[in-house]
């Protein structure tokens, strides 16, 4: 009891202290490259305005601070910012430009006002309207009105974490960038020549005299200290922080985080019903095998053109989960190109094998050998139970295992044997097909293959099944 | 039971509760166990069908992946259907298949399936025996149908003659809803029913 309570206290003293302890003693390491091609590494005070910044680093730079402009994420940095407001991580980068002559004729007429307020500041979140913008009157309401993103870190996270936008010239893929305007849409965001901009990068100076170049945009993960100008993470566009408080489709609740389907009612789930549709649609198979796309699902309501479009939304899962997402796509491949899976209870590998070649042996699995028809264990002759050709000898061949097979996580034996009983694989493609309800008349759940076929009979579905056995 | 599950049932039995169908008496759902993972829901015989002054129970069970897998659903009264199993209840509606979404309720499967009473589908038959006699004999069908909605459903209208074609079969130790089976199935020709049955 007593332990308890002292636990709980260090618990909160840690929670009380911790992270505001954290944000104010810490004072920002971060990079400032010049369009001269020198980069300096200084530490900074965040509570410091870009005006202290200039300051500190033009002389370095062997320049005057009027001469010098500071680009972050596409926008010149107005000499009144705090660093703070500026979404700046450890190791990030700032450009230090050096003011053009063009500039300088305006120079006396530069003023405070000159540039801009940092990108993060000034993006609203696009899922509001003009309308909506302006209901949004108090502290709180601005906040939620910032844009906010989400990625998947790849490293060092591995998951989903929130993401900050960033800018660079869409030629040179320079920093010192700025944006005519910022983006209004995930288009303008996603796609390139959307946004256009000017680039200080000297060569592109020199290509683009009308000052026209195209901003180009990626994410960084906020969580962990930038690794370098290619660390970068890839946009989870979906997931959106729910500022309409729309109820999840799946269980009605109002969550903070949600999924917003690219369906044109943009239906929602929260992110937890998301990681049960996906496993739902993931255990029977019925995930859609989209030619670009890849492995993927359409929105739960049942909409028309919503498949998802970025396959790493699927990150969402466990590892486990995503491992046995990975398996299944890998397998949808294999039998879309031609392949088998191999039957062994537990097993199912991917199986390249040639067209013609009727022993298949599961050599990057469990070494099984079988029969391509009848799927038994192979066997010399007519298959037991169907009829075949066996006027052709046949041909004892070398099998390419496919390779893009990487992953070895199984479905845990527990399922496999619920499954086994309330299922039985499609005549045509093998995929575990759960009768439900009480009719005899199956289709195959695997979306490419949809064969009619009989229960009873494990062959195509008759006039005669129809007759016979409907119900059983 | 999955947590999602339970709590979008719960959300929906209010739904149906407060529906004006219900206020209607045309729809009703019932809790059999505290889990919500089994209910029981009542359809009301819509007007101008042989359903019409029926009452049709449900049993429905809530799978752990619902909403994304459809609710199982049969009918635990016994009908005379094109698309429901005169045997053992079963449905094969599509929206309880491969056309369920997951924005789909409890409300809207009840409805569809009062739907399904008022309009069967007989080129999709999920009872072939009733598919074949609802297209070559629509009279006798909805004779049939009423018939049953009056033996199990509590429908009003009675049939003398069906009565008394029952009763001799009962009379030589046939149980009265195997005969009524036996004579619905052959368009109540009593020798026909008469020698399935002792065949
Ligand atoms: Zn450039
Ligand atoms: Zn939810
Ligand atoms: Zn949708
Ligand atoms: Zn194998």
């Amino acid at each position: 009891m007593l332990l308890d309570y002292s636990l709980c206290l260090i618990q909160v003293i840690f929670e009380v202290f911790l992270p505001s302890k954290i944000k104010m003693s810490t004072s920002l390491n971060v990079f400032i490259k010049s369009n001269t091609g020198n980069t300096l590494s200084i530490e900074l005070d965040p509570k410091w305005d870009v005006r202290r910044l200039k300051e500190n680093v033009a002389p370095k730079l062997g320049l005057s601070p009027v001469d010098v402009k500071i680009i972050f994420s596409g926008k010149e940095l107005m000499d009144s910012i705090v660093i703070e407001e500026c979404d700046l991580g450890q190791q990030s980068i700032l450009h230090a430009v050096k003011i053009r002559h063009v500039d300088k004729q305006h120079l006396r007429d530069r003023t405070d006002s000159e540039g801009s307020r940092p990108m993060n500041e000034t993006l609203v979140d696009w899922q509001l309207s003009a309308i909506d913008r302006k209901h949004l009157n108090t502290e709180e309401d601005r906040e939620r009105e910032k844009a906010q993103f989400f990625v998947y870190c790849s490293s060092p996270c591995k998951t989903m974490k929130p993401g900050k936008l960033r800018v660079r010239c869409a030629s040179c893929r320079s920093g010192a960038f700025t944006v005519k305007c910022d983006p209004e849409c995930w288009d303008d965001v996603l796609h390139m020549n959307k946004i256009r901009g000017t680039c200080e990068n000297a060569i592109c100076v020199e290509s683009h005299k009308d000052g026209s170049q195209f901003a180009e945009f990626f994410f960084k993960c906020a969580e962990h200290p930038s690794q370098g100008e290619n660390d970068q993470a890839v946009p989870l566009d979906l997931v959106k922080s729910n500022i309409k408080d729309v109820p999840c489709l799946a269980c009605t609740e109002v969550k903070n985080l949600v999924l917003v389907f690219p369906c044109k009612e943009g239906h929602v789930t929260c992110l937890e019903c998301f990681q049960i549709y996906c496993l739902t649609r993931l255990r029977d198979r019925q995930f859609s095998s989209h030619p670009e796309l890849g492995y993927t699902l359409p929105c739960p309501a049942g909409c028309a053109d919503s498949l998802i479009k970025e396959i790493h939304h699927f990150h969402l899962l466990t590892d486990e989960q995503y491992a046995m997402y990975q398996r299944f796509g890998t397998e949808e491949y294999v039998l879309q190109a031609g392949g088998v899976l191999c039957p062994q209870p537990g097993c199912g590998m991917g199986i390249l094998a040639p067209e013609d070649c009727r022993r298949i042996q599961c050599l990057s699995g469990c070494e099984f050998v079988f029969c391509r028809v009848c799927r038994q264990g192979y066997h010399l002759g007519e298959c037991s139970d169907q009829d075949m050709d066996t006027s052709e000898e046949p041909v004892n061949c070398q099998y390419k295992v496919d390779p893009v097979h990487a992953n070895q996580a199984r479905w845990d034996e527990a399922n496999k044997i619920t499954i086994r009983i309330t299922t039985k694989p499609c005549p045509k493609c093998r995929t575990p097909t759960e009768r439900s309800g009480g009719c005899m008349h199956m289709v195959c759940s695997r979306p490419q293959c949809g064969f009619h076929w009989c229960w009873i009979c494990q062959t195509e579905w008759t006039r005669d099944c129809m007759g016979n056995h409907w119900f059983g | 039971m999955a947590n999602i599950a339970a709590q979008r049932i719960k959300r929906e039995f209010k739904e149906v509760i407060k529906s004006e169908e219900v206020a209607k008496c045309a729809i009703k759902v019932e809790l059999v166990s505290d889990s919500y993972t089994e209910l029981k829901g009542e359809i009301a015989g819509p007007p101008d069908t042989p359903y019409e002054g029926g009452n049709f129970v449900l049993e429905i069970k809530v799978p752990e992946t619902y909403p994304f897998n459809p609710p199982k659903v049969r009918f635990l009264t016994k009908i005379w259907h094109p698309n429901i199993s005169s045997v053992t209840g079963a449905i094969c509606l599509d929206i309880l298949k491969d056309q369920w979404a997951a924005a789909m309720t409890l409300r809207t499967v009840l409805l569809s399936l009062q739907a399904l009473l008022s309009a069967a589908e007989p080129d999709d038959p999920q009872d072939a025996v009733v598919a074949k006699q609802y297209k070559d004999a629509p009279d006798m069908f909805r004779l049939t149908a009423r018939y049953w909605t009056a033996a199990y459903a509590g429908g009003p209208y009675s049939n003398p003659d069906f009565d008394s074609k029952i009763r001799r079969l009962t009379d030589m130790g046939i149980e009265s809803h195997d005969a009524r089976v036996a004579l619905s199935s052959f368009n109540w020709d009593l020798e026909r029913a008469t020698e399935q049955l002792f065949s």
